[in-house]
């Protein structure tokens, strides 16, 4: 008996397997992009290739992210966000408030004994999002995954007056000309998206403990620059980007044993890996 | 079976094609006299047998011609509607009334007047206050918007005339109510869905043919056998206007929507206007006290020197306490279009008195394009979670 949470993110994919134990099997991730969105059926296959399992050994599986509509093989869609929650819950139990920040959003989650109880999640706006550092990241010449540590070398913070992307990356390239040092800006744009996320933190209510996710959750600089924005302790999994396709996985298990408890058999779709076909009635 | 010309289906055919009919009443030599917020007292353009017709905003149309004029950072559904103006897609009106309900009407009325050469455009100034004064202030604003009607009709609005024209409209307001009760059951017996479709052709046709499919709909819908399945949760929906058929669809999807309170919805049709002597008084009561927008400035405590939060609240949202009792509602949900400052600065009083009654609620924006569907559904999917 195993169990697949998969996460199709903005940017991300992820598929999660589990056993009924809940012990984790395989792990994948890789990048959404325009094509792959249609692909979900790819990356499961990588999952089950390095668990050693066939599509039919899964027996339930759950959909998860933005592009939760596109798996044509998943049981159920549940949002990312009680998947988080979920997920999160698992690896701390003592979770109260969890942070999101993905490719395109952010969100804040409560959660009460791993259940999602209440959210907020901020707007289309890439500010305070992923896309903030990854449009910083290319207009500075540097790599996502070193921006971080660059920043922790920082002897002061550049305050960043604007908080949209676009005015900001135009700040940035001010900012050089000017002669500013490359780790004291990027230590005020890890400032000011921190600020940004936790203000929309606020709008919830911050209780302890407080997990951070999601693929910003990787960024050094970020987790220091929310502790002091926030005053607390933080958490960081050490997997952050896959606490959506393991809560997924985890509410699959859940789901399907709680039916088969009282006997009731569970509708599944059909478990080909296929191609997901867009916008027809039977996905939606 | 249903037929295909009547009720439900005579309200999608509108919904999908609103001006048709008013098109059609201009050819035969009706004048259409356009408006956009249920605060226009349609009484007085009815009496004088003019055709009313909102001028809504299209989700579907990319605005390009408004922002000729108007700001980016400013009310999409009022950038929406005189983009369509300006596309001249509402060009058999004969005239608009606009008025001073919030902001961004008063602004864009002036711009609507500037681009536009109708034969009669009238604004009437608005009072913000439910104070007494306020009120006598509004009545002369109806007497000179009757003075401009009566000088571009060439005819006089008698008092028989207008209390006709009432009579007519409360009819039309009483029997939206009796629509709403059909989604009192569980399940409802017409969807949310249907409802937007239904009311906004009501803001479509003249009163009189409004009231006739209404009357369709009502024997329809009492009488059929399959009406709308039922979902894990009855929402109230508070918003400034749901009045868009894919946006409903993505609440109806996992949940009934049972009230639609917002000008998609029941708001216009909420209460009736009371008679009295001066048949303008009773509109400009009805319209100033009646209405429960977000733009009208109501407080309980005004000129006492104590705070008193929950009495305040429940003067300002105590209706809503009804509907959920009545309507079994197990959900609210806070719908804003973004930048509509008046019910963005009532959102957290409005969950503050929502938590009050114990009502699980959520605040959503959305910036009413079609691309704000996705994550509108996603929005609404984690709520129902929470409260499933």
């Amino acid at each position: 008996m195993h169990f697949a949470g998969v996460d199709i993110g903005s940017t991300m994919t992820k598929v999660v397997l589990i056993d009924k134990k809940g012990n984790l099997l395989s792990t994948i991730k890789g990048p959404t992009g325009a094509e792959y969105r249609q692909l979900a059926n790819e990356v499961m296959r990588q999952a089950l290739e390095q668990a050693g399992l066939q599509i039919d050994d899964i027996s339930y599986i759950v959909a998860t992210g933005y592009g939760r509509l596109n798996v044509p093989f998943a049981d159920r869609q549940i949002t990312e966000l009680s998947c988080h929650a979920r997920g999160v819950y698992s690896l701390f139990p003592n979770v109260r408030t969890a942070i999101d920040i993905g490719g395109q959003d952010a969100k804040c989650m409560k959660i009460h004994n791993g259940r999602l109880v209440d959210f907020v999640m901020n707007d289309k706006c890439a500010a305070g999002t992923g896309r903030f550092l990854e449009v910083t990241a290319a207009t500075l010449g540097i790599r996502l995954e070193d921006m971080g540590d660059i920043s922790l070398k920082a002897a002061k913070k550049i305050q960043i007056s604007n908080l949209c992307t676009i005015f900001a990356q135009q700040e940035v390239v001010a900012l050089l000309s000017r002669g500013e040092k490359l780790e004291n800006i990027l230590a005020g744009l890890h400032d000011a998206l921190a600020g940004r996320v936790a203000a929309l933190a606020r709008r919830l209510g911050i209780e302890p403990d407080l997990v951070l996710t999601g693929g910003v959750a990787k960024n050094t600089g970020i987790v220091r620059a929310m502790k002091e924005n926030l005053g607390c302790e933080i958490f960081v999994p050490e997997e952050p980007l896959l606490t959506g396709a393991l809560g997924a996985a985890i509410l699959a298990k859940e789901i399907y044993t709680k039916a088969a408890a009282v006997g009731e058999a569970l509708p599944t779709k059909s478990r080909r890996l296929e191609k997901a076909t867009f916008f027809t009635q039977e996905h939606r | 079976m249903s037929d295909k010309n009547k009720g439900l289906n005579r309200a999608r055919q509108i919904y999908s094609n609103r001006s048709q009919r008013a098109r059609e009443l201009k050819a035969a030599g009706k004048k259409i006299i356009g408006y956009p917020c249920a605060y226009v007292p349609l009484e007085m353009l009815t009496a004088l047998d003019l055709v009313a017709y909102q001028t809504c905003g299209d989700m579907k149309e990319p605005i390009t011609e408004a922002d000729r004029a108007l700001p980016h950072s400013f009310c999409p559904v009022m950038r929406n509607c005189l983009d369509c103006a300006l596309k001249n897609k509402n060009d058999f009106l004969d005239g608009m009334v606009t008025i001073h309900s919030c902001d961004p009407q008063e602004k864009t009325a002036r711009v609507w007047e500037s681009y536009t050469n109708y034969p009669y455009f009238h604004f009437i100034d608005m009072p913000i206050s439910v104070r007494p004064e306020a009120l006598e202030y509004f009545k002369s604003q109806l007497d000179d918007f009757r003075k401009t009607l009566e000088g571009f009709t060439g005819k006089k609005l008698s008092t028989d005339k207008i209390n006709a024209a009432i009579k007519a409209h409360n009819r039309q307001r009483a029997l939206v109510r009796e629509l709403y009760e059909l989604t009192k059951p569980s399940p409802p017996r017409i969807s949310g869905t249907e409802l937007v479709q239904v009311i906004k052709a009501l803001t479509s046709l003249p009163v009189a043919e409004g009231n006739d499919l209404l009357t369709e709909t009502l024997a329809e819908v009492r009488n059929r056998t399959e009406g709308p399945a039922k979902k894990s949760a009855r929402l109230l929906i508070w918003s400034s206007t749901l009045d868009d058929a894919d946006v409903m669809d993505v609440f109806e999807a996992k949940a009934n929507v049972v009230m639609n309170e917002s000008c998609g919805g029941i708001r216009a049709y909420r209460a009736d206007v009371k008679s009295s002597a001066d048949p303008l008084e009773g509109l400009a009561n009805y319209y100033l006290n009646e209405i429960t927008c977000a733009r009208t400035f109501r407080q309980a405590t005004l000129g006492e020197t104590r705070k008193d939060y929950a009495r305040d609240l429940r003067s300002r949202f105590g209706y809503l306490k009804g509907i959920i009792t009545e309507w079994k509602i197990n959900g609210a949900i806070m719908l804003l279009v973004r930048y509509c400052d008046p019910f963005a600065f009532e959102m957290p009083s409005l969950k503050d008195y929502f938590n009050t009654l114990g009502t699980p609620n959520t605040y959503i924006e959305y910036d009413y394009t079609t691309g704000a569907l996705a994550p509108l559904r996603t929005r609404v999917e984690a709520f129902l979670e929470t409260i499933s």
